[in-house]
């Protein structure tokens, strides 16, 4: 029980820590002194502390769907184990139930901006839902090859086994970390695929749904951007944790600076994609993880042999 | 026992006809509920004992043959029972507005044909023989074609209608040639006989004319044609009942057949081709109903990507059972199952829900519609709960199904057989799994969220409360099985155990603790996000919660017409994957150099390209021929008398030379 509430301890550090070292990251590429190293929980607790203004168009759908979105998220949050520590929730199979989480999460602030009637937020409903739609297969293959691997269908498991790993196999965990890292840039709505920092609606696609809320609402759903953000930062961290053998004192700082560094490096080294470009790119992405599965069952069938 | 059963068909139908023209429905309700008690009954017993015999009688054509009740059975009796009667409570207030305009028989026929579609799906899983079934099956063919006809007038419902009525009789074709092939093996088409016949003959030919009629039925790819036509052309009642249990005859029938065969290799590769064509079927229903700008064909296609789902599930089962690994059997199979029955429950709802919003608006066009949960509060609520379950999100019922499918396909990967087919199905589900998110926020979102984007739909009503009584049945089974799957999903495990031959007791003691953490979960989830609306409203009540339009981005002469319509929506999807679907368009779009652009009309149609197959040189040359033959057809009687001569000749003549 200890390990269950310092792994959801740990988490939950993760998870508010990785905003700030984005914002740090970019402010010290651009030469700036930058934010307080908390200020996005400053910023949220402001937020909560507000009222709301709510457009006459929207109904009860509209209101509830940032607590949807929280409480999924949440839900999805509580099933990563840091390295072999036992996660809340486990059981056989929570790598399905993960992945449509996530989804009714996606659903429910697609479903909101679509309850806006505004033509921004449709925009950004309609590509949030091919994005997604693009990205499941990638999140599925890359859990498969995690269970194909270890063996076993839960999170839990999986990392709890994934140490004693062949050596050979060690190469593919590393790649499987690197794409779900890839995976967070296009769930957590960061460049290349999205730019939460843009100025024009017409190019946004996660920031612009959400145009419409304010106080509590949106301190929902940036709460729940930085859960989302932590479950799959921690799940490439465990991944390369158990590739090279690190335990979880170890593991919980690894995703932190791992995924704050890459996000803040990429945000302010180049770009966003073209819209019409993120297609290929989350494609890319699906390809390059059915290719590590290939890899990896490849090099298991060898092993079996000799 | 025959006079006795036609006597009681007589009565019912008498009953039907005689009956004033407004209490013709519960008549039919009557005799519709009388048959789903039978059922129910009889599906409870069989899923206590295993097998019900109901009867053993002889025929003339196929040799003896049995009215039997099983568990695989049972399951499909429970879902057709609960179908029929919402269907029937529906139809009530959906004919309605037609009592005026139709004559009183063909109301009583429709009604009739409800009645008769119900148990002939009936019969048709309690069939133990040829003849029985495929008489059965053809009962539910031509009842479900009168029922679609029901507004004839209309001339895309008599082409949807003759489409069909042509395609299943192909169909039929197929099973009539695979019954005969048995009877001519063994002497007999009961089911122990196909049996027989698989273990001494080669399986695949007589399989494959099996899954090819029964494909028909079920809208498998590139079979599916029928569906998009026939579902908007049919009202709306009509159309639940047939999406949503009338094609899982032919999920029924390739169940029941698979499951006679004893070879593990013909089992593998039956289980490949059924995985592949899922795989097929799956992708191409799903991408198509996300192009659609029709709600009835939007859903049609749904129900073609679900089967495609099912036969997923099947053949993981199948590919499991004959690589001998028992829990990858067991999960596939009940998770196909597990579907069928969800499929049956969230798509009656979304096609009840289709038809409240054209009983008001009169156009199931999805673009121009918007706002409508503001006007219809209930229908919207009801939809939401079969969109969000036809989505597969938890906690509802079809994230339970596709859960079970998952852990068949992941147990699968682990188990280093047959890696690359389970990855395969892995890749596509999950595909399948997105784009269905895309094509169904685009169905409720742009119907039921919003603004009106005509004033006829912020004019509309909500509909009579027998109606949303009728919807409610599927809706509280829906989260049943979603929330506590521990106990609903039990019998559906032992029927998967049944046709696999599988252990139900350790297959349990490993899937039930699972569902019941899901279980559990589910009801948490439901608790936290009611809590933190809760807190939120709380935290609301003291502070300042104002009322300002839709920010507009600086834009201030929004209006409703430039909200993201649902060609809009799909847009990047339709870029993604023109090459599936033809588009027809009618009127222009607005040119690029046009600075006051002047109204336009645009309308827009993604054609499934498949449908060309059916519209190719071979049916031009058919129809030239039937043309050329048409021209013996005189009127003349004189004609036709000589005609009959001239056979007469040809018949004596052939008979004098020996050559019949």
């Amino acid at each position: 029980m200890l390990a269950r509430i310092l792994n959801t301890l740990l988490m939950l550090a993760v998870a508010v820590s990785i905003t700030g070292v984005i914002n740090r990251t970019r402010a010290v590429l651009a030469g700036r002194k930058g934010l307080r190293f908390f200020q996005h929980l400053f910023d949220a607790k402001v937020l909560l502390g507000k009222g709301a203004v709510y457009s006459p168009t929207t109904g009860i759908l509209f209101r509830l769907a940032p607590c949807v979105c929280l409480a999924s998220s949440l839900a999805a949050f509580l099933f990563i184990p840091v390295a072999d520590l036992d996660p809340l929730l486990s059981f056989d199979g929570d790598v399905v139930m993960v992945a449509y989480l996530l989804a009714l999460s996606r659903v429910s602030l697609i479903l909101a901006a679509l309850d806006t009637g505004s033509s921004f937020e449709g925009m950004g409903a309609s590509r949030e839902a091919l994005y997604g739609a693009l990205i499941e297969p990638a999140i599925m293959l890359s859990m498969a090859t995690l269970a194909m691997l270890s063996g076993y269908t839960s999170l839990a498991d999986i990392f709890s086994t994934a140490r004693s790993l062949d050596v050979n196999l060690t190469i593919v965990v590393l790649l499987a970390a690197y794409v779900f890292l890839k995976i967070m840039f296009v769930e957590a709505g960061r460049v290349p695929v999205d730019d939460p920092r843009t100025h024009l609606e017409l190019t946004m696609i996660h920031e612009v749904m959400c145009l419409d809320y304010s106080g509590i609402d949106l301190a929902m759903i940036q709460i729940a951007g930085w859960l989302k953000t932590a479950v799959f930062a921690m799940i490439a961290a465990d991944a390369v944790a158990a590739a090279v053998c690190f335990d979880w004192l170890l593991a919980a700082p690894l995703a932190v600076v791992v995924a704050g560094l890459s996000v803040g490096i990429t945000e302010s080294m180049r770009a966003r994609n073209k819209l019409s470009r993120n297609s290929t790119y989350i494609l890319t992405v699906t390809a390059m993880s059915a290719l590590i599965f290939l890899v990896g069952y490849l090099l298991l069938q060898n092993i079996e042999i000799v | 026992m025959y006079p006795y059963l036609l006597l009681v068909a007589a009565t019912a139908v008498a009953a039907i006809f005689a009956t004033p023209v407004r209490r013709k429905v519960w008549t039919a309700l009557a005799v519709v509920g009388a048959a789903a008690v039978a059922a129910v009954a009889v599906a409870v017993r069989a899923l206590t004992v295993g097998e019900v015999v109901l009867a053993r009688f002889s025929t003339q054509f196929f040799g003896d043959e049995i009215i039997v009740v099983d568990r695989l059975s049972a399951i499909f009796l429970l879902i057709m029972a609960v179908a029929s009667v919402a269907t029937l409570i529906y139809s009530k207030g959906y004919v309605e507005h037609y009592l005026k305009r139709m004559s009183t028989a063909h109301l009583s026929l429709h009604y009739v044909s409800l009645v008769l579609l119900a148990v002939s799906m009936m019969t048709v899983v309690v069939a133990g023989g040829g003849f029985s079934f495929l008489l059965s099956w053809e009962l539910m063919t031509i009842s479900s074609f009168i029922l679609i006809l029901f507004e004839a007038e209309r001339t895309e419902v008599r082409r949807a209608a003759l489409n069909y009525l042509v395609m299943m009789h192909i169909g039929f074709m197929f099973l009539v040639a695979a019954f005969a092939t048995v009877y001519a093996a063994e002497g007999g088409t009961t089911f122990a006989a196909l049996a027989g016949y698989f273990s001494t003959h080669d399986a695949l030919p007589v399989t494959a004319l099996f899954v090819l009629g029964f494909g028909m039925k079920a809208g498998m790819f590139p079979m599916h044609v029928w569906l998009p036509e026939a579902h908007p052309a049919a009202p709306s009642h009509v159309s639940a009942v047939m999406s949503g249990v009338m094609i899982k005859t032919g999920v029924y029938g390739i169940m029941r057949v698979v499951a006679q065969i004893s070879s593990m290799p013909t089992l593998s590769t039956v289980g490949i081709a059924i995985l592949v064509i899922g795989i097929a079927t799956g992708l191409w229903g799903v991408i198509m109903a996300a192009f659609q700008n029709d709600i009835k064909r939007l859903l049609a296609y749904s129900s073609i990507e679900n089967i495609g789902v099912i036969f997923i599930g099947m053949g993981i089962g199948y590919i499991g059972l004959a690589s001998g690994s028992e829990l990858i059997a067991m999960c596939g199979m009940s998770g196909a199952l597990l579907h069928t029955v969800n499929h049956s429950l969230f798509k009656t709802l979304l096609f009840f829900g289709a038809g409240n919003v054209y009983s008001k608006m009169h156009s199931t066009a999805l673009d121009s519609m918007g706002g409508l949960s503001k006007s219809m509060p209930v229908t919207a609520i009801l939809m939401f709960v079969a969109t969000a379950a036809i989505c597969a999100l938890p906690p509802l019922n079809g994230f339970i199904s596709e859960l079970l499918i998952y852990m068949g396909m992941l147990d699968g990967v682990g188990e280093g057989r047959g890696t690359l087919y389970f990855l395969t199905a892995l890749v596509a589900l999950s595909l399948i799994g997105g784009v269905v998110v895309l094509a169904f926020t685009k169905l409720y979102g742009i119907v039921f969220l919003g603004s009106p984007r005509t004033t006829h739909v912020a004019e509309a009503t909500e509909v009579d409360s027998l109606r949303l009584a009728a919807m409610a049945i599927p809706a509280a089974l829906i989260l049943s099985i979603g929330l506590l799957p521990q106990y609903t999903v039990r019998p559906v495990i032992e029927a998967a155990a049944w046709i696999t031959g599988g252990d139900y007791a350790s297959t349990a003691a490993h899937l039930l603790p699972t569902l019941s953490t899901v279980s559990i979960i589910g009801f948490t989830l439901l608790a936290v996000i009611g809590a933190l609306y809760w807190l939120k409203r709380r935290a609301q009540s003291r502070r300042t919660v104002s009322s300002s339009p839709t920010w507009g981005c600086g834009f201030t002469a929004v209006n409703e017409r430039m909200q993201y319509t649902g060609e809009s929506f799909a847009e990047g999807l339709e870029n993604l994957a023109a090459s599936l679907s033809h588009d027809t368009v009618d009127g222009r779009t607005i040119d690029k150099s046009e600075i006051f652009p002047t109204q336009h009309r645009y309308d827009v149609r993604h054609k499934d390209k498949i449908d060309r197959l059916f519209a190719a040189w071979w049916v031009e040359l058919m129809h030239r021929i039937n043309m050329g033959v048409m021209r013996l057809r005189s009127g003349k009687i004189n004609h036709y008398v000589m005609y009959a001569l001239l056979l007469l000749i040809a018949v004596l003549v052939l008979t004098l030379l020996n050559l019949i």
